[in-house]
C-alpha cells in the first residue's frame, strides 16, 4: 500500500515523530522493557539514556518494527508498525549497536544494495550513494571491501546505511561509539541538521556530555522503565554541580563555609571542591564573591553535563 | 538533498489492481537478495577451493572407473566367448552410473554446507536485521537465500557435467540421460538446499543447523533404507495365488521380452507375503531412488536383455517392485501371469519427490514464520540484532 492509498482517517500528520505508550516486552522470564513510555517528536533530537541492560536496545528494536511489544502501542509518524510495516519502514532509518556489515562488499556496493532493498528509483541510486559517501567522508574508501574499514569508519558507513532512503525517523543505537573526536563533531552537526530538516532523531548513548550538545530532550530509562523525561532546558534549570579549584584550598573552603554553602571536597588528582548551584546567575554571583574576597580562583566551571547530572542523581536515588 | 522530492514513499509499491507489477516487484526483491548473496559467495576463497576439490575428485573417480573397466575388458577378451552371450556395448553405462552416484553423493554433502547457515549466519553477523528492517518481506529474504544457495550448488553440478557427457560419448547412452540426470540432480540439490535454508532460519546457531541438515540428509539416504527394511517386517500379509506351470522353452533364447514363459493354473491358495507397497514410500524418500527411478533405461532388445542393466536400473526396478507389492510381483498372484523384470512401469519417483518437496516446503514455511517482523516469540538464546 502506498502512502496515497492510506485512508485519510488513519493517515497521520506527516512526520509526527515516533512514540511508544506503555510498551512491555519480555524474553522468557526477563522483563526487558516494562510499561515504558517514550516520545521523540519530529524536528528534535531525543536522547535515550540509561545504564547497560536498561532496555534501551530492546525499546529501539520495537520502535524499529523488528520486535513486537507484548503490550502497549507504538506509532511511527502515526502509523502502527504491525499493521503498516511497509509504510513505517519507508519512514524509519535504524542504525544498530552491533556492527553488521557485509564484509566482502565495498562501502559503495553496500549502500547501493540498501537503496535497492528500499526500492528507490534506479536512476537516482548512484547519485544518492555518492552523496551519502561524501556526507560520512568515506569517498576515498568507497571501493574498498568493508572489512578493511576501521570500527569508526564502519560506524559511519552504518549511519549512511540508515540514511539511504532519507527516513523521517532516525533511530541510532550508540552512534558515537568508536568515533574519533572529529567524527563526533561531524555526527553532532549532521544530527542537528537532520532535526532542523524536520526529522525525528533518537540517539541512545552513554557519552552524556556529548548528548548535552546534540539533544533537545532526554528520556531516562532504567530496569526496563521510563524513569524521567526532561528537555535540555529543564535539565539545565534543575541546577548542576560546579567544580572550583583555587590556589589555596583551605582559603576557598573557609570562604564557602562562611557563605553557608554545602560543598564536597573533590576526589580528583588536583585539590578541588564541588557544589550544587541551582542556576547560572547563582554561579556568576558566587564567582564574583570569591574573587572579590581575594581568593585565587584557578578554575570555576560545570563539573559535568546537565544530562549527566540528572543521570547521576537518578543513580543515587536508585541506591 | 536531491532525493527529498521522491521520498518518502516512492510510488513503487503496486496496488492490488496491478498484480503483474506486484509479482515483478516481489521477484525484484528476491533478485536483489540473490545478488547480495552471490557477491559474497563469489568473493570467498573457500568456495573456489571447494569447487576445485570437487573437480579433482570427480575427475579421479571418472578416470579410475574407466581404467577399471578397461582392465576388466582385457581379462574378458582374453577368454573364449561362447556363442550367443551378449557383449556390453562400452564402458559408457558403467562410468555414467559411478560418476552419477558420486556426483549425487558429493552434492548431498556440499548442499548443506552451502545452505544451512544462510539465515542464522547472517543473524550471528548482525546483518539479518539490516535486511529485515528494509522493505524486503520475510518471503523475499528466504527465497533469495534459497536461490543463492541453489545457484552455488548448481555450479558444482555444472562442473561435473563434462564427466557425465564424457561417459555418454564413450557409448551406450543418449544425451537425454545426461539431461534427465542433471535435471534430477538439480532438483535433489534444491530439496537439500531448501531443507538447509529452512532449518537455518529456525535454529539459533549455524553449527547446530548445519549438523541438523547433515543428519536430515543422512536420514534421507541411509535412514530411509533402514526404515524400509524394518518397516517391511511389519507388513506381513497374504495374497491369493495359484501355481505356475513353466513351458519348456523357458530357458531358451529368444523368448524375452514379453512372452509369458509360464501359465497359471490350479486353485487359488492363500500365500504369506510381505506387502511392501505399504512401506514403499519410505524407500521413495531416498534421493538415490528418486534419481535412479527418474532416469530412463537404455533400450535393449533380444540377447542384450540378459546383460545386467547396471545399478541405476536395478535400484529403479527394485523400488518399483516394492511399490507394486505382491499383487504385482508374486508369481501367479490372483491367478495372473505377472510382468517380468523391466516391466514394472509404475514409477516411484513422483511419490518420493512429492514427499521430499513436502518436507522442504514445511521447513521453509516454518522458517518464513520465524523471519516475520515485528517478531513475536524468539528462539531461546537468540537476539534479533
Amino acid at each position: 500500500m502506498s502512502v496515497a492509498e492510506i485512508p485519510e482517517t488513519t493517515r497521520a500528520p506527516l512526520a509526527s515523530g515516533v512514540s511508544a505508550v506503555g510498551v512491555s516486552r519480555r524474553f522468557g522470564s526477563v522483563h526487558a522493557v516494562e510499561h515504558m513510555d517514550f516520545e521523540a517528536p519530529a524536528g528534535r533530537v531525543t536522547a535515550l539514556i540509561g545504564p547497560n541492560g536498561a532496555g534501551k536496545t530492546t525499546l529501539l528494536l520495537m520502535l524499529a518494527s523488528l520486535l513486537q511489544p507484548d503490550s502497549g502501542a507504538i506509532t511511527v509518524d502515526g502509523l502502527d508498525p504491525a499493521q503498516d510495516s511497509t509504510a513505517v519502514r519507508r519512514r524509519l532509518g535504524w542504525m544498530p549497536d552491533t556492527l553488521g556489515v557485509w564484509e566482502s562488499l565495498t562501502a559503495r556496493e553496500i549502500l547501493v544494495q540498501m537503496a535497492r532493498f528500499y526500492r528507490l528509483p534506479k536512476s537516482g541510486i548512484a547519485g544518492r550513494v555518492a552523496e551519502l559517501l561524501a556526507m560520512v567522508r568515506l569517498e576515498e574508501l568507497a571501493d574498498q571491501p568493508a572489512r578493511v574499514l576501521s570500527k569508526g569508519q564502519q560506524q559511519r558507513l552504518s549511519l549512511a546505511r540508515a540514511l539511504v532512503h532519507d527516513p523521517s525517523v532516525l533511530l541510532l543505537d550508540e552512534p558515537a561509539a568508536g568515533l574519533d573526536p572529529g567524527s563526533r563533531v561531524e555526527l553532532r552537526t549532521l544530527l542537528r541538521n537532520l532535526a532542523a530538516a524536520g526529522k525525528s532523531v533518537v540517539v541512545s548513548s552513554h557519552v552524556l556530555s556529548e548528548l548535552d550538545e546534540i539533544a533537545d530532550g532526554a528520556v531516562f530509562v532504567n530496569q526496563g522503565r521510563t524513569v524521567k523525561r526532561q528537555t535540555i532546558e529543564e535539565a539545565a534549570q534543575q541546577g548542576r554541580r560546579y567544580a572550583i579549584t583555587a590556589l589555596d584550598q583551605a582559603e576557598l573552603t573557609a570562604k564557602l563555609t562562611e557563605l553557608g554553602l554545602e560543598f564536597r571536597v573533590g576526589t580528583g588528582r588536583r585539590p578541588s571542591v564541588s557544589l550544587m548551584l541551582s542556576h547560572d546567575a547563582g554561579a556568576a554571583a558566587l564567582l564574583r564573591d570569591l574573587v572579590t574576597a581575594g581568593i585565587g580562583v584557578v578554575s570555576f566551571g560545570p563539573a559535568g553535563g546537565a544530562l549527566e547530572e540528572t543521570y547521576m542523581s537518578l543513580e543515587t536515588e536508585r541506591k | 538533498m536531491s532525493m527529498e522530492k521522491t521520498l518518502p514513499g516512492p510510488a513503487q509499491v503496486p496496488g492490488p489492481a496491478d498484480g503483474r507489477a506486484a509479482v515483478a516487484g516481489y521477484i525484484g526483491g528476491i533478485r536483489d537478495v540473490v545478488v547480495l548473496e552471490m557477491k559474497q559467495r563469489l568473493r570467498s576463497r573457500g568456495w573456489y577451493i571447494m569447487l576445485g576439490i570437487w573437480l579433482v575428485v570427480i575427475a579421479l573417480v571418472t578416470a579410475l572407473t574407466w581404467a577399471g573397466w578397461n582392465a576388466s575388458m582385457e581379462v574378458r577378451n582374453s577368454m573364449p566367448v561362447p556363442d550367443g552371450t551378449p557383449q556390453p556395448t562400452g564402458p559408457g553405462s558403467a562410468i555414467f552410473e559411478v560418476v552419477l552416484a558420486f556426483v549425487l553423493l558429493f552434492a548431498l554433502l556440499v548442499a548443506p554446507a552451502l545452505s544451512a547457515n544462510a539465515v542464522n549466519g547472517d543473524r550471528a553477523g548482525g546483518t539479518l536485521a539490516i535486511l529485515q528492517v528494509t522493505l524486503l518481506t520475510p518471503g523475499q529474504i528466504l527465497w533469495g537465500k534459497f536461490c543463492a544457495a541453489w545457484l552455488a550448488a548448481i555450479a558444482f553440478l555444472a562442473a561435473s557435467a563434462p564427466f557425465l557427457v564424457f561417459a555418454v560419448l564413450l557409448g551406450g547412452l543418449t544425451p537425454g540421460h545426461v539431461l534427465v540426470s542433471l535435471l534430477m540432480l538439480a532438483v535433489e540439490v534444491a530439496v537439500i538446499c531448501g531443507i538447509g535454508v529452512g532449518i537455518s532460519a529456525l535454529a539459533g546457531r549455524p553449527l547446530f543447523s548445519i549438523v541438523v541438515t547433515y543428519l536430515t540428509v543422512a536420514a534421507l539416504v541411509v535412514g530411509s533404507l533402514i526404515a524400509f527394511g524394518l518397516g517391511v517386517q511389519l507388513t506381513q500379509g497374504t495374497v491369493m495365488a495359484n501355481q505356475p506351470r513353466y513351458s519348456a522353452a523357458e530357458y531358451g533364447p529368444g523368448t524375452y521380452p514379453g512372452s509369458p514363459e509360464y501359465v497359471c493354473e490350479g486353485p487359488l491358495v492363500e500365500q504369506d507375503v510381505l506387502r511392501t507397497e505399504r512401506v514403499a514410500w519410505l524407500l521413495a524418500l531416498n534421493p538415490y531412488v528418486v534419481v535412479a527411478d527418474a532416469i530412463p533405461y537404455p533400450e535393449r532388445q533380444g540377447l542384450q536383455y540378459y546383460y545386467s542393466g547396471g545399478m541405476i536400473e536395478n535400484i529403479s526396478q527394485g523400488a518399483r517392485a516394492a511399490l507394486a507389492g505382491p499383487e504385482g510381483t508374486y508369481t501367479c498372484a490372483n491367478g495372473q501371469v505377472q510382468p517380468q523384470y523391466l516391466e514394472q512401469a509404475t514409477p516411484l519417483w513422483p511419490l518420493g519427490l512429492a514427499l521430499q518437496l513436502g518436507l522442504t516446503g514445511l521447513l521453509l514455511w516454518l522458517g518464513w514464520r520465524a523471519l516475520r517482523t515485528p517478531a513475536g516469540r524468539l528462539a531461546l538464546g537468540t537476539r534479533i540484532a
